[in-house]
């Protein structure tokens, strides 16, 4: 599978080189490449997946590598619904980018024994809950992407610098509506995702909650989103106050993936 | 052939001798009537707008001298201005750089503002006095229409007239970069001058939905917006117009402020945040520059709106750079053409001349062929004629080839004609 994951990574890098280049002199031709390149590398990138749940008999989404192989291919369909309902070129310099890391530091790390998960995978529900959470991971990325471009040109516009990035990023109210929209999708992921696991948890071991780092991390994230949510769509909290919680948020998400491996606890995988 | 380009603009020569040298329409045809000899001027253009004036004709390639004089000599007429005089103003292209400065032209590239869409439409109107004329041929016709072509390319390909650069298309380019689109926008005029009254006119061309008009002389506001389709508002009411724009132009005569940040603040607070840009080109400016410190308010001043324009500026000529390579492949590909074109009717030529030998072969030998059907005579003459045609075919053929690929002067060898090596 390492040479068919090679060709992966060899796609995101052509498609993020190009998405930068781009964002740079705004050539629709390169433009066009990039996302060839990013359709080659996700349409092998879904066969590499696949061989690898045919070959290790279990849903490729289990350790910590193909946590982050799977996140990556996650966020091609979600950059390419932003880029097609958006057309926000600006967002692909920033997310290939990020696709092709994650998908290079996956290959980086070396398969471990593969027999731990045959009990998870006995369920249907465990591959849904992960599937679904690693959605709202992408969706969250988008969220805070989008914060981040918002902060740049609304500083470019308050400050009145008019620089390369004032000409290349898009309108603030287009950046605002793929914030909201992507912090919808990915807490409605999230919910779902936090549910079927305490559904799973439920019929496994016969509670819900485990009190362990992730699920308490899951839960703020969860929160704060809500109140993102919530404040964005009803009151006064809009533009730069509403763009500084989706980094925030995005934080919190890294916590949850990440952080919570070297906290220790009930959730040891990915 | 050749062309020649004879001309001065806005970079070589003062509006003072270039306002001497402008042509109207009619002037234009009358001077090209005169112009074109079809000797030593065979086809001819002008192109007059107030930043350039141009001729451009083709002649034969030995007449380009005399052509040149001709052109420079034609000018100091026009411009009744001693001979010899527009010397040091003006410059010439033949050939290759005469088509080379006809796209950069039509393509803005040598406009005083690069990426200008003016100038295309003054080539074009250019062209059609010429042809009403009748002074443009074979040679101009091509050229123009490639020109256009060009331009076009130009245009579609770089981003050269992407940004705007006048000020009141500024209110159009600041609101697209926080709202996108301008569909639905409300905007708001404070004051009724003419930049704003033109502003205003961008918006609505951009799809703004509604604009309100405040002005301390309701007759002012009410001229301005019967032409809008607007409404006005009393300045009482200035607080509850400002809670319902999305886009505010300010510009009256008043020496002091007229909105503040509370008023801001308060207005912001109604439209629940809603961002609201602010545009200020009155001079002393009538907004207080605290209320851009308000969250989502973006306030402009008339130098931010310079600055916007110098770096809108700097940008499409970054974009220039990409537009000069397009000129050049499209030169390249204009004078391929143009030998093509010399070429063509010199090959047709050669195989009348060809078969004329044939012909003349025939009838000298006739008589010794006795009597002959007609049938026979028809396949006789038919035999002679294929037999030119097939040996004289290739070598023509390879000759329009060599036009077509390569400038150098070497010329094919027989072995290269016939494929002998085959």
């Amino acid at each position: 599978m390492r040479s068919l994951l090679l060709a992966v990574l060899a796609a995101y890098l052509i498609a993020a080189i190009h998405s930068i280049l781009a964002f740079i002199n705004k050539r629709r031709s390169v433009q066009r490449v990039a996302e060839w390149s990013t359709i080659t590398g996700f349409i092998l990138h879904t066969a590499a997946l696949g061989a690898d749940w045919v070959i290790d008999g279990h849903y490729p989404l289990f350790s910590l590598r193909e946590a982050l192989s799977f996140l990556a291919w996650a966020l091609v369909p979600v950059y390419a619904a932003v880029l097609y309902r958006y057309r926000a070129q600006a967002v692909g310099a920033f997310t290939m980018p990020l696709i092709s890391v994650l998908t290079f530091i996956s290959l980086l790390i070396t398969p471990g024994p593969t027999d731990a998960p045959a009990s998870f995978s006995a369920t249907r529900l465990f591959p849904i809950h992960t599937t679904l959470v690693i959605f709202a991971y992408a969706a969250f990325f988008i969220v805070f992407m989008a914060s981040v471009m918002y902060l740049l040109q609304e500083r470019e516009l308050k400050l009145k610098t008019f620089g390369a990035i004032f000409h290349r990023l898009p309108a603030l109210t287009t950046i605002n509506e793929i914030a909201t929209n992507a912090a919808v999708v990915g807490l409605t992921l999230l919910t779902l995702g936090i549910a079927t696991g305490m559904f799973w948890s439920w019929n496994r071991y016969g509670r819900i909650w485990h009190n362990d780092p992730k699920e308490i991390f899951a839960v703020l994230t969860w929160l704060l989103y809500l109140v993102l949510i919530v404040y964005r769509s009803s009151a006064s909290w809009r533009g730069r106050r509403a763009a500084w919680l989706g980094v925030v948020g995005f934080a919190l998400v890294l916590c949850t993936l990440f952080g919570t491996r070297y906290l220790g606890g009930y959730h040891v995988f990915g | 052939m050749s062309i020649i380009l004879v001309g001065v603009n806005h970079k070589t020569a003062p509006v003072e001798i270039r306002e001497r040298l402008a042509f109207n329409d009619e002037a234009c045809a009358d001077g090209l009537r005169r112009l074109v000899d079809g000797e030593v001027v065979r086809e001819g253009l002008i192109v007059s707008t107030c930043n350039r004036v141009e001729i451009l004709t083709a002649t034969t390639a030995e007449q380009l001298e005399s052509s040149a004089g001709r052109l420079a000599q034609f000018l100091d007429t026009a411009g009744q201005l001693p001979a010899g005089f527009l010397s040091s103003y003006l410059y010439s292209h033949t050939d290759e750089e005469a088509v080379r400065h006809l796209f950069r032209v039509a393509s803005s590239l040598d406009s005083m503002v690069v990426g200008e869409p003016q100038v295309l439409g003054q080539v074009r109107r250019a062209y059609s006095v010429a042809v009403e004329a009748g002074t443009a041929g074979r040679v101009l016709n091509r050229l123009v229409h490639h020109t256009f072509r060009v331009a076009k390319r130009v245009r579609n390909e770089t981003g050269i007239a992407a940004n705007a650069v006048s000020i009141s298309y500024m209110a159009v380019e600041l609101g697209k970069k926080i709202f996108d689109s301008l569909k639905g926008c409300t905007v708001l005029l404070i004051g009724a001058g003419e930049m704003a009254e033109l502003s205003a006119r961008h918006l609505v061309n951009a799809g703004a939905s509604r604009v309100m008009i405040v002005n301390r002389t309701e007759e002012t506001a009410r001229q301005i917006a019967d032409e809008f389709g607007a409404t006005t508002v009393p300045f009482e009411r200035l607080d509850q117009a400002l809670s319902e724009a999305d886009v505010v132009i300010c510009s009256t005569g008043a020496p002091s402020y007229v909105l503040t940040e509370t008023q801001a603040r308060r207005a912001l607070a109604r439209k629940r945040n809603r961002p609201t840009c602010m545009i200020d080109i009155s001079v002393p400016r009538n907004i207080d520059p605290a209320v851009g410190k308000v969250p989502n308010v973006f306030l402009f001043d008339i130098d931010d709106l310079e600055s916007v324009i110098t770096s809108n500026i700097r940008e499409r000529e970054r974009e220039a750079e990409r537009a000069e390579l397009i000129v050049q492949s499209e030169v390249m590909q204009f004078q391929q053409s143009l030998r093509l074109m010399d070429i063509g009717p010199t090959l047709g030529a050669m195989k009348e001349k060809f078969q004329e030998v044939a012909r003349a072969e025939m009838a000298r030998q006739r008589k010794r062929l006795g009597v002959l059907t007609q049938e026979q005579e028809t396949a006789i003459e038919a035999l002679l004629l294929s037999t030119v045609n097939k040996i004289s075919h290739p070598i023509l053929n390879q000759m329009r080839q060599f036009y077509e690929s390569t400038e150098s002067d070497a010329l094919p060898t027989d072995k290269d004609i016939f494929k002998l090596e085959e």
